[in-house]
């Protein structure tokens, strides 16, 4: 009865064995294990072995914080940023220049553009046509099940997740016809789009929220897909929505594809300010502000302006405000430096004390030129005061006879 | 020559010296004579006297050993909690009880951890068999008698140890459940939200019995939270708590219940204790244990020592379940849907398998007659399963079988409550199987291999 029960143990330990290398291995012979190894190959053959050595081995990612995201598409895309591989073959391809100088990889990471599973280091999972995952990456494969001539258009839907408000970006061409289709069909007559607009047509603002399941695709041939749905609809309303008053545009595949790509695009997803186009993370001064900025540079005070003395001190005259007033005015400085210094004001310029001379020792040097400039300058000031001191006093004409 | 023989003697005393030194010997002897015990009172020390096998008499009777009697089916569900609160243990440092992260970080355990894929797979393979396995246990133990207690029981309380048996059913049942949340994806998300649903129909304390699941009205981080809570700590602590408890009364009834046979045999009435021998059950309780009370019983005769028969058959189990839970984890890919979408309700929501004869029953249960809607979460959902725990609890007592059909094998005196459990067991059984491969979206009837319409997807 029991001598069998050595015998099952050591079966049972030499399966378990078998199974904890067959593990071992199975974890450790991954697809992108393989793919680094052919890219180190191919450095080495192309710019020596020495390169190669340099090349990361291992998971690499990229992770954006602003964004949430961590894409591993580095680990086998890891020519992205490689000069001289742009011929090669994908994954060792270097990503087109022009376009990451203004979006950085550490910044934008891979997915935000391109979509996928950014965080999977597998195969299928990675490019996300795979069940349970929405978000594919938007190239070859989906462009060529709708006909789409090329292959980068899908791609704009997701540029417009940030470039949304403006009329016009520069290499989103689906995106900009579509946005031209908008204003020259009005489609704003029925529908809302980003708060103005008709309300005989559903809100379209977040349009790309719309969940999968909340379309009906009885009356859709082909895949149940929501960018077919949106693409079938644009270019026949009727005919998907038996019961909608839309009218049929007549519009060609392409604008159908372009306006699905747009709709889609209008998704909820948080992204921080600083990410979206057009719009401008600082204060605009008013009209009035821009105008009285003008005049204090272009006046007659200009110069007190430029090197800063209005910081501190208004030489009102000329029409130099200061908003700290730390210092007095310095229109009548002719009269004022005599009576606190005891100096003439060419004299005390040239050679200042208290904290006139820490301020033009360490904080606004002045050559002895631009000292005579502002002397001179300051005289002029004091005339211009007297003169406005002579005006406002003496009293305005009588009407004769009263 | 001269020289040769001195540096031979040289080389031996060497040898011997470090050999005392060091005590290799002793020290190897020491840290095995547990399994190759040389006399019987090492066999019975080995286990006395060891802190993990000390659970164990030092001797077991040959009935109890035997695999087509018991299947071992408690060291198997013992086991696969044993894998599961390591591999949970592991997984605690990973996972992130937090609806933002919860989805991602399960995400990262898939992809970016090392053996992430397998820790996560055989945490869910194990808690599916767990289920399972115990659910086994209980029909086994119905079937076998072993919920009654023999012949004027000395100290036994077998239905006492029968009901902990079904709480611990309850609480593996609320552990597999609140496990299933902590994905955070579609999957988890619905079969929660069909659960706790079926729970606040219970009358009076059903929305409050929701609300205190939830930790609110709706599934939120609150019920994340709570969840995670429970199944990583205040459940377990139940579990290990309750099942050392069922262990403990396992001995001190007087082992399985397959060794009563031969107390029937003893003579009828009790026999007093030989004075020489005086065991007293680990210091917790007092007199003696049954089997020590029955001087007919010849220890000689019916019994093995444990060291080796227990342990090794104990390591041949444990290995066994673990090979089995490996294999199933490298064949069956562990689910993960999209995330928990509250606005998308998958079309079909199903709870999870071992609930759903429960759905099924709320389906059938469901009906309108006249202008009237029968309410099938009260009836289907609360009140028959209700009735069926208050039976399985209730039965030992109301059981009216002679002793002599205690720990046999579908014994005839037994027939019809046995034909009645297992018609029981047949349905649930049916109800689980017609839920989880034959209900399609908007919960129609499917057969197997009609194909059900197109998911949806973005492109």
């Amino acid at each position: 009865m029991f001598s069998k029960d050595a015998i099952k143990l050591y079966v049972l330990g030499l399966s378990l064995l078998g199974l904890t290398v067959f593990i071992f291995f199975r974890e450790n012979t991954t697809d992108w294990r393989d793919y680094q190894a052919e890219f180190r190959d191919l450095v080495t053959e192309k710019f020596g072995p020495e390169r190669a050595e340099q090349i990361p081995s291992g998971v690499q990612q990229i992770w954006v914080k602003d964004l949430d995201r961590v894409d591993r598409c580095v680990t086998c895309h890891q020519a992205v940023e490689w000069k001289g591989l742009e011929t090669a073959p994908n994954p060792y391809r270097t990503h087109p220049k022009e376009i990451l100088e203004k979006h950085p990889l550490t910044a934008y990471g891979c997915t935000s553009c391109h979509g996928g599973q950014g965080f999977s280091t597998t195969l299928p999972d990675a490019h996300g046509n795979v069940e349970h995952w929405e978000e594919p990456v938007l190239g070859q494969e989906v462009s060529e099940a709708y006909l789409i001539k090329n292959p980068k258009a899908l791609m704009e839907m997701n540029c417009n997740a940030c470039h949304r408000y403006d009329r016009e970006t520069k290499g989103m061409d689906y995106i900009n016809t579509a946005k031209n289709l908008v204003e020259q069909k009005d489609c704003r007559a029925c529908h809302t789009i980003n708060g103005r607009g008709g309300i005989i047509g559903p809100d379209l603002t977040f349009e790309g929220e719309k969940p999968t399941e909340q379309f009906d695709y009885g009356r859709l041939t082909g895949r149940h897909a929501v960018f077919a749905w949106q693409v079938a609809h644009f270019q026949n309303p009727k005919m998907v929505s038996p019961d909608s008053i839309m009218p049929n545009f007549g519009l060609s595949s392409q604008d159908a594809q372009a306006l699905a790509l747009l709709v889609m695009s209008w998704r909820k997803e948080p992204i921080p300010a600083s990410y979206i186009s057009g719009v401008q993370l600082r204060d605009v001064p008013t009209p009035e502000e821009v105008a009285r900025e003008k005049e204090m540079l272009e006046g007659d005070g200009a110069f007190f302006v430029q090197n800063k003395c209005f910081v501190c001190h208004s030489v009102s005259s000329l029409g130099v405000n200061s908003a700290a007033k730390i210092g007095p005015d310095l229109s009548d400085a002719v009269v004022d430096v005599q009576n606190r210094f005891g100096r003439t004001l060419d004299d005390f310029l040239m050679d200042p004390t208290g904290t006139m001379s820490v301020v033009l020792a360490t904080q606004i040097p002045l050559t002895t030129e631009q000292r005579q400039q502002a002397i001179a300058l300051l005289k002029v000031a004091y005339q211009r005061k007297l003169e406005q001191q002579i005006k406002n006093a003496s009293p305005s004409p009588t009407p004769a006879g009263k | 020559m001269a020289t040769e023989e001195i540096s031979e003697t040289k080389t031996n005393s060497l040898l011997g010296t470090l050999r005392e030194k060091f005590a290799f010997r002793a020290m190897w002897e020491k840290l095995t004579w547990t399994w190759k015990p040389e006399t019987k009172r090492e066999a019975g020390d080995a286990i006395v006297r060891n802190f993990i096998l000390h659970w164990f008499p030092a001797k077991v009777s040959l009935e109890s050993l035997s695999w087509g009697y018991s299947f071992w089916l408690g060291t198997i569900s013992a086991v696969l909690f044993l894998i599961l609160t390591i591999t949970g243990g592991i997984l605690m440092f990973l996972y992130v009880p937090s609806v933002e992260r919860a989805y991602l970080s399960v995400k990262d355990l898939e992809f970016s951890t090392s053996y992430g894929w397998f820790l996560r797979g055989l945490h869910r393979i194990s808690a599916h068999l767990m289920v399972a396995v115990v659910f086994l246990h209980m029909v086994r133990v119905f079937l076998t008698g072993a919920f009654k207690n023999g012949r004027k029981a000395v100290g036994q309380n077998r239905p006492l140890n029968w009901i902990i048996g079904v709480a611990l059913l309850l609480i593996t049942l609320l552990l597999s459940f609140t496990g299933y949340l902590l994905p955070w994806d579609q999957l988890a998300y619905w079969a929660i939200t069909v659960g706790t649903n079926i729970a606040s129909s219970a009358p009076v304390f059903g929305d409050p019995t929701r609300f205190i699941l939830l930790g609110g009205t709706t599934i939120e981080q609150a019920t994340l939270i709570r969840f995670y809570v429970l199944h990583c700590f205040l459940l377990p602590l139940a579990t290990f708590g309750l099942v050392s408890y069922h262990m403990w009364r396992v001995r001190k009834d007087g082992g399985l219940a397959c060794t009563e046979k031969r107390y029937e045999e003893a003579k009828k009435e009790e026999q007093p204790a030989i004075a020489s021998k005086t065991y007293s059950l680990l210091g917790i309780t007092g007199g003696s244990a049954v089997d020590v009370q029955n001087v007919m019983i010849d220890d000689e005769k019916d019994k093995v020592p444990s060291s080796p028969y227990l342990t090794v058959r104990l390591a041949v189990v444990t290995l066994a379940t673990l090979l089995v839970s490996i294999l199933l984890t490298l064949l069956v890919r562990a689910p993960l849907e999209e995330a928990a979408n509250p606005a998308v309700t998958p079309n079909p929501a199903k709870a999870p398998w071992y609930f759903l004869w429960l759905q099924e029953l709320v389906t059938i249960t469901t009906f309108t007659v006249g202008g009237i809607t029968i309410n099938g979460a009260l009836i289907g959902g609360i009140i028959l399963p209700g009735v069926l725990v208050a039976a399985a609890v209730l039965w030992p007592y109301f059981d009216k079988s002679p002793v002599s059909s205690i720990g046999r094998w579908f014994p005839k005196e037994r027939k019809w409550q046995n034909r009645i459990f297992l018609f029981i067991v047949a349905a649930i059984l049916i109800l689980t199987f017609i839920g989880t491969y034959m209900r399609g979206p908007f919960w129609e009837i499917y057969m197997p291999w009609q194909e059900w319409e197109q998911t949806p997807r973005k492109f």
